[in-house]
């Protein structure tokens, strides 16, 4: 079942609060969480997060095509090692 | 129930960075783009795995050789099946000689690949590059390019230690050498 609407998106209090500091303070530094389970606000946009993966801290850079989505569904748990072939990386 | 012990998958484009001699020179000349895994029906068929980031384009940029470049392998896709590129190579009719090919790496020249636009980079461009920090201090070395939905991440190995995760940003990643082999990375510590 999905989440009612009027409890609006889930998102741990403390990360709210540290992205609110960075984007007031205008720093870009990442801000590491272990809170896969907070949703994308829109207020996150062009923030840099340090996503925990039971590992390391991915790098995740929220645009607005994660608003709505799960920190967590950028951070992947398991490991997988592709093979560079033609792939790009476009430089943000 | 004890979980079997999974055994360590080779990372095609690192290991070639580090390799030594002329099999390390070639490589950097040459790009993986795909292996075949096997034979599939009795008509010589054989099953690709693609590493190119569209399956059907490992065809797309000319003619194919295995690793020492001795062989020259016309392939032609002819379908797909469960992940896997279906295609015919040049010569090979039966499925003895399919099978004779399992394993064989297959390989275009790196100039076959077309030139990038603005801040885009091929992944085989990256590995192997030297990392450094703005002051000149040595990093390591651009080990994996990592996308998970949100952008670009380089992996950073140092000599000794736990690698380093970087947004790959103009501003985490402020200066790409290629030719020179570096790249300049700030504040790589806020990665880890």
């Amino acid at each position: 079942m999905a989440r009612s609407v009027w409890k609006g998106p889930f998102v741990d209090g403390y990360l709210l609060k540290k992205a609110e500091e960075a984007r007031a303070t205008g720093r870009k530094d990442i801000i590491r969480t272990w809170s896969r389970r907070s949703t994308i606000l829109p207020q996150f946009v062009g923030l840099t997060f340090g996503v925990y993966n039971g590992r390391k801290f991915l790098p995740v850079l929220v645009n607005e095509n994660m608003v709505g989505h799960k920190f967590g569904e950028f951070s992947p748990t398991r490991v997988f090692h592709g093979h560079a072939g033609d792939k790009r990386a476009r430089r943000g | 129930m004890a979980r079997a012990k999974r055994r360590p998958r080779a990372e095609a484009a690192p290991a070639a960075a580090a390799a030594p001699g002329e099999a390390a020179a070639r490589r950097a000349e040459t790009v993986c783009l795909g292996r075949i895994v096997g034979a599939h029906g009795v008509r010589g068929v054989v099953r690709i795995k693609s590493h190119t980031a569209n399956p059907d384009d490992l065809t797309a940029y000319g003619a194919l050789s295995d690793e020492a470049g001795t062989r020259r392998l016309t392939v032609t896709v002819t379908g797909h099946v469960k992940g896997l590129v279906l295609a015919r190579v040049e010569g090979v009719d039966d499925r003895d000689a399919a099978e004779a090919l399992r394993g064989t790496d297959l390989f275009v020249p790196r100039a076959a690949l077309p030139p990038t636009e603005g801040e885009e980079y091929y992944h085989v461009d990256l590995l192997g590059l030297r990392a450094e920090s703005e002051d000149g201090t040595a990093l390591g070395r651009v080990s994996a390019v990592h996308d998970h939905g949100a952008g670009p991440i380089v992996e950073i190995q140092p000599p000794d230690g736990p690698s380093t995760l970087v947004p790959f940003t103009r501003e985490h990643v402020p200066a790409i050498d290629i030719e020179a082999g570096r790249m300049v990375v700030a504040s790589p510590e806020d990665g880890t």
